[in-house]
């Protein structure tokens, strides 16, 4: 069986083998190919952090021999296009990352301490949800989903996000997130009128309610929540089958409209978490390197094709993982 | 018709690229004429309500007169304090249409012509367009407001108003993301999208009645004006490009431009920064004396965590506004660095080297492994993300103004050490302020003989 040996730190011979038998320097994507000049790299060679920092590469092949060679513990690039990578100088654009992490999901149902199949599943359904907004309601395109070794990175090459600031790039998780609560007093010709996000039924009051169900019904009578004690998230959880077919009206006046109020209050805190805004902001960040291996939980980090069908456990387990002996 | 509107208005009032504008232009005849005294537009001007003709100088007399009031209007507007607007009540009156596009379009040929699509006049024709359609929406009556509103909407076409066009709005945060519509990529402001994409999606609910409640004026305002500027911007250009196919550009164009010059080469030596009279601080040399505690800690390095934003968030933008525009908070008008200095001398030879000297006297020092942090001072500054600052990027960010003590307290805690003065002051600009005046004080009283 496979998984009693997986998850296990890659020993530097493993690293070796990894780089010389298995990775081929055209599993790295083209996204990342194709810029290859424009970034830099950085490499962790003892296991203690990306030290090794402002590396460039004039082409694919003089990568390849690095890795080869050098077998680091891990590997990245910058998400940033430089003029000059190798002084971090003369910034052109970045991509728009957002990186879910499975052990950081703000409500996990599997409760296990690093990563395992249940939450991995879970950052993967929050990924989807995120490129259904990313798409469907920011109309952006050139959108690559990779597998990390601990969770997903979402990378956009929407040239017409790349060059934005920190500020709107923060402004773009929240929305995304659901991370705000959304108004719910309208006011035209000076009457002002009550609408809960719920009711409204596109834009962000949508994604807000997307998210919220989503965490509601993850739920489980250890989540801790500020501001919702033991009572009401036992009323939650026992009326939240209602949520399933979208009966939020009746769902928010069996909890009762103060409560309600509290609880989505806490609920827009929480989705903050799920994506790593910092991530997000910094436009000069590095990111692991697809195809390489990350060496903490001998797993490959691999630009994942098709959401629907990928499953880590088959597609990004290293073959000396089989050959450990157990 | 709402019976106290004296006509209804044309929409060319408001949008100089509307179809009812082009007719105008396509009507007026002989470009000779636009020196001629013009006895209709007189009497307009003499006319329009609340209009101060006292002083004869401020009358146009012909549309190249209307012209470079525009810009007048705009740059006095900005810069003076005591910005008289009863001298030029006339560019509100909407009975000027005809005249005022004429002499849009003559100025922005004159100025794409002699300057180009990235000269510090391309820059403030388009702001001031900007402002001259936000002043002008602000006299009208809501019901007409609306109408116009809806008109230009109409005249968008689908899938133009993209959420990305709009990015400036978005980080300076006159605009929240959260509160647009949106649908594949698109702000939806127009009624008849909203409804043919949107409204079918509400149960028990009149989509009409939604429309009206979600998405609201203001924003439909702000985008439809920051689209004019875009659109102003992208006419410079589009005219420039043809220029420089042709021979010679018309005489009468570059006399405008010239004039336009003349009138941006005034205002800093006529208006802004003037005598402590009235008050006012002007832009001059720093004085570290004068400087607040939490400035003088940053400037001897950060031995500790926080340096990024010290530098960056806290220290850049004080140095920069100490230096250049004091009296920000006192006065209710946005500038941008080349406004004060044009040439940019006081940013490369005082404020950077003092930033630097801060960033450098760090441990580590700051550049020493995030040099790419240059960038971002430059971006806080409003020269957009880049590693050199230009004037052609300036705009693409914001100046940012300086943190309040409020602000310093809550992220950069342990710069904040008060002395006497921070009692009375909420900003450590203000402290800067009130300490320079103290000390001009103190040093012309010490002089006094006895
Ligand atoms: S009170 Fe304000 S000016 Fe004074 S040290 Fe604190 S932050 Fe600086
Ligand atoms: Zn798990």
């Amino acid at each position: 069986m496979v998984s009693d040996q997986l998850l296990k730190p890659a020993t530097p011979e493993e690293r070796r083998r990894y780089y010389r038998e298995e990775w081929d320097v055209k599993d790295v994507p083209e996204f990342i190919s194709n810029s290859v000049q424009k970034r830099e790299f950085g490499f962790d060679h003892m296991g203690r952090g990306p030290n090794h920092r402002y590396k460039v590469f004039r082409n694919m092949d003089l990568l390849r021999k690095f890795l080869r060679y050098r077998a680091p513990f891990a590997a990245y690039s910058s998400v940033a296009f430089y003029e000059k990578p190798q002084r971090r100088d003369g910034w052109i654009k970045s991509e728009l990352v957002f990186d879910v992490d499975a052990k950081d999901i703000p409500i996990r149902e599997c409760g296990c301490e690093g990563v395992c199949e249940v939450c991995l599943n879970q950052a993967l359904e929050i990924i989807s949800s995120l490129i259904d907004t990313l798409k469907g309601d920011l109309g952006l395109k050139d959108i690559h989903v990779v597998y990390s070794g601990r969770g997903y990175h979402l990378r956009l090459f929407d040239e017409s996000v790349m060059t934005m600031d920190s500020d709107v790039r923060g402004q773009i998780v929240q929305y995304l997130s659901g991370a705000e609560l959304p108004r719910n007093e309208y006011a035209a010709e000076g009457v002002t009128y009550k609408l809960e996000h719920f009711t409204i039924p596109f834009g962000y009051p949508q994604v807000f309610t997307d998210r919220t169900r989503y965490a509601i019904l993850h739920l489980t009578p250890e989540t801790q929540l500020d501001e919702v004690n033991q009572k009401l998230l036992k009323d939650v959880i026992k009326n939240r089958e209602l949520l399933e077919d979208n009966q939020w009206g009746i769902f928010r006046s069996k909890i009762g409209p103060q409560r309600f109020q509290k609880l989505i209050r806490s609920i827009a805190s929480l989705n903050m978490a799920l994506v790593d805004a910092k991530v997000s902001i910094d436009l000069k960040r590095i990111l692991r390197l697809p195809s390489s291996l990350h060496s903490m939980v001998s797993m490959k980090c691999m630009e994942v094709k098709n959401i629907e069908t990928f499953d880590p456990f088959k597609e990004a387990v290293p073959k000396f993982v089989y050959e450990r002996k157990s | 018709m709402n019976k106290y509107s004296i006509c209804m208005v044309n929409v060319a009032f408001i949008n100089p690229f509307s179809d009812e504008a082009r007719q105008i232009v396509r009507e007026y005849g002989n470009l000779n004429t636009i020196y001629q005294e013009n006895g209709d537009l007189i009497q307009l001007v003499t006319r329009s309500p609340s209009q101060d003709i006292s002083d004869e100088e401020t009358i146009p007399h012909n549309i190249m007169d209307l012209a470079l009031k525009r810009i007048e209007w705009y740059v006095k507007k900005k810069n003076n304090p005591e910005f008289d607007y009863r001298k030029y009540s006339y560019l509100y009156n909407r009975n000027i249409t005809n005249f005022d596009v004429i002499a849009f379009y003559l100025l922005v040929q004159a100025i794409s012509v002699k300057f180009g699509p990235n000269s510090r006049e391309s820059r403030v024709m388009v702001e001031a367009q900007g402002k001259l359609m936000e002043s002008r929406m602000g006299e009208l009556l809501l019901s007409e407001k609306r109408e116009i509103l809806g008109t230009i909407l109409n005249t968008l076409l689908p899938g133009e108003v993209k959420w990305t066009m709009f990015a400036d709005l978005l980080s300076s945060r006159k605009i929240k993301l959260t509160d647009l519509v949106l649908d594949q990529g698109n702000i939806i402001l127009d009624k008849d999208y909203f409804m043919e994409n949107l409204g079918y999606k509400l149960e028990h609910r009149d989509p009409g009645k939604m429309y009206d409640l979600l998405i609201g004026d203001k924003i439909k305002e702000l985008i439809i004006n920051r689209m004019i500027m875009q659109k102003t911007e992208d006419y410079i250009s589009e005219v420039y490009q043809k220029s420089q196919r042709q021979v010679e550009p018309n005489p009468i164009l570059l006399e405008l431009a010239d004039n336009v010059t003349e009138i941006l080469n005034q205002p800093m030596a006529t208006y802004g920064y003037r005598g402590g009279a009235t008050g006012k601080v002007e832009a001059s040399p720093l004085n570290q004396e004068a400087f607040p505690p939490c400035v003088k800690i940053v400037l001897e390095g950060m031995k500790s965590g926080g340096r990024n934003d010290a530098i960056i968030l806290f220290l850049t933008p004080f140095i920069s506004y100490a230096r250049l525009y004091p009296d920000v908070f006192r006065r209710n008008t946005t500038l941008r660095v080349s406004d004060v200095d044009p040439e940019l001398a006081a940013v490369e030879k005082e404020i950077l080297p003092l930033i630097y000297e801060a960033a450098e006297r760090c441990t580590p020092p700051l550049f020493e492994d995030q040099p790419q942090e240059k960038v971002n001072i430059n971006a806080k500054m409003g020269f957009g993300m880049h590693s050199e600052i230009e004037l052609k990027h300036e705009g693409e960010t914001t100046w940012y103004t300086p943190m309040s003590c409020e602000k310093v307290k809550l992220h950069l805690p342990s710069l904040c050490k008060p002395d006497k003065t921070c009692k009375s002051i909420g900003n450590p600009l203000s402290y800067y302020i009130r300490r320079l005046t103290d000390l001009k004080y103190e040093e012309a009283t010490s002089e006094e003989p006895g």
